[in-house]
C-alpha cells in the first residue's frame, strides 16, 4: 500500500494560493504541474496545464518530467 | 518519491484541486489532440493556432447576432475585439518565425474548431444559457481561455521539436494573460452588481 506521507515526507507543502502566485509570475513551460490522480479524476477536472502522471505509474514515468524545474504536486 | 530520484523542488498543492479556487480545465489527456501530430513546426503551430482564435472570434460573433440584450451583445463585442487583438498577435509570431505573410498564414488555418478545440455549432446548442447574461458569457470565456491554456500545454508535451514546444508554451503564456483579463472583466461585472 502506498504511504502518502513517506511519499510527500520531504517534500515542502504550499497553499493553492502561492502556487497560483508562481504560476502567475512565471513563464508557462517553466515550471511542472503534476496531477497524480487517477485519470477519471484529471477528466472531471484539473489544473489548466497539468501534466496526468498516475501514482502507481509515477516510478516507470518519471524520466517524463523536467529535472531542473519546480513541480507542483497534488 | 521524487525527491528520492534527485529531483530538489517539489512542492505539494495544499488540499490538492478541491482547494484550488481558479479555473479548471476538463477532459481527458486525449482531447482535441488529433489537432497536431508532434512533428508541426513553429509556423504550423501558429496555423493551427490561428485557426482556433478566429474560431473564437466567430463564436463571438454567432452569439451576438443571437442575443437581445444590449449589455451581452456589448460584452460580446468587446470579446470578439479581444480575440481579433490576439489573431494580430499570431500573425506577427508567424512573421518574427519567418513563416510567411498573413495571407500565409490565413490561407492555412482550418476554422472548424475554436480556441480549446470544441466546435462552435454544438458548443453554441449546449452552452445557450451562459449567453443570457454578462456574467454567463464571461464565466464561459474563462473556461474556454482555460481550455485553450491547457490544450497548448499539452500540444507542447506533444512536440518532438524544442522550437515548436517553445512557442505553445508561448502560447500558453498568453492565455494566462488572457485569463487575467477577463477575470478583472468579471469583477467589475459582479462588482456592478452588487448592491
Amino acid at each position: 500500500m502506498i504511504n502518502l506521507k513517506q511519499l510527500f515526507s520531504h517534500v515542502s507543502s504550499l497553499d493553492p494560493a502561492e502556487v497560483k502566485a508562481y504560476i502567475a509570475e512565471n513563464p508557462a513551460g517553466s515550471y511542472t504541474i503534476l496531477d497524480v490522480r487517477q485519470s477519471g479524476e484529471y477528466e472531471k477536472a484539473h489544473i489548466p496545464g497539468a501534466k496526468l502522471i498516475p501514482l502507481p505509474e509515477l516510478d516507470g514515468r518519471v524520466n517524463e518530467l523536467p529535472r531542473e524545474k519546480p513541480i507542483f504536486v497534488y | 518519491m521524487l525527491t528520492g530520484k534527485g529531483f530538489t523542488q517539489v512542492f505539494n498543492v495544499k488540499g490538492g484541486i478541491k482547494a484550488w479556487e481558479g479555473v479548471k480545465a476538463w477532459g481527458p489527456v486525449e482531447l482535441n489532440m488529433d489537432l497536431v501530430t508532434g512533428e508541426e513546426s513553429p509556423g504550423e503551430v501558429v496555423v493551427i493556432a490561428y485557426g482556433m482564435e478566429e474560431g473564437l472570434w466567430r463564436l463571438y460573433g454567432t452569439a451576438a447576432e443571437r442575443t437581445s440584450q444590449s449589455e451581452v451583445l456589448s460584452l460580446l463585442e468587446r470579446l470578439g475585439s479581444i480575440e481579433e487583438r490576439h489573431k494580430q498577435d499570431l500573425v506577427r509570431l508567424y512573421a518574427d518565425l519567418g513563416a510567411g505573410s498573413e495571407s500565409d498564414l490565413r490561407s492555412q488555418a482550418v476554422y472548424e474548431r475554436f480556441e480549446g478545440g470544441g466546435r462552435a455549432d454544438v458548443f453554441l446548442k449546449e452552452n445557450d444559457q451562459a449567453f443570457e447574461s454578462a456574467e454567463g458569457c464571461l464565466q464561459l470565456a474563462m473556461m474556454l481561455e482555460a481550455q485553450a491554456l491547457d490544450l497548448y500545454s499539452r500540444f507542447a508535451e506533444r512536440m518532438s521539436g524544442m522550437s515548436a514546444r517553445e512557442v505553445l508554451y508561448k502560447l500558453a503564456e498568453e492565455e494566462k494573460t488572457h485569463l487575467g483579463l477577463l477575470g478583472g472583466l468579471l469583477e467589475r461585472v459582479l462588482g456592478r452588481g452588487k448592491g
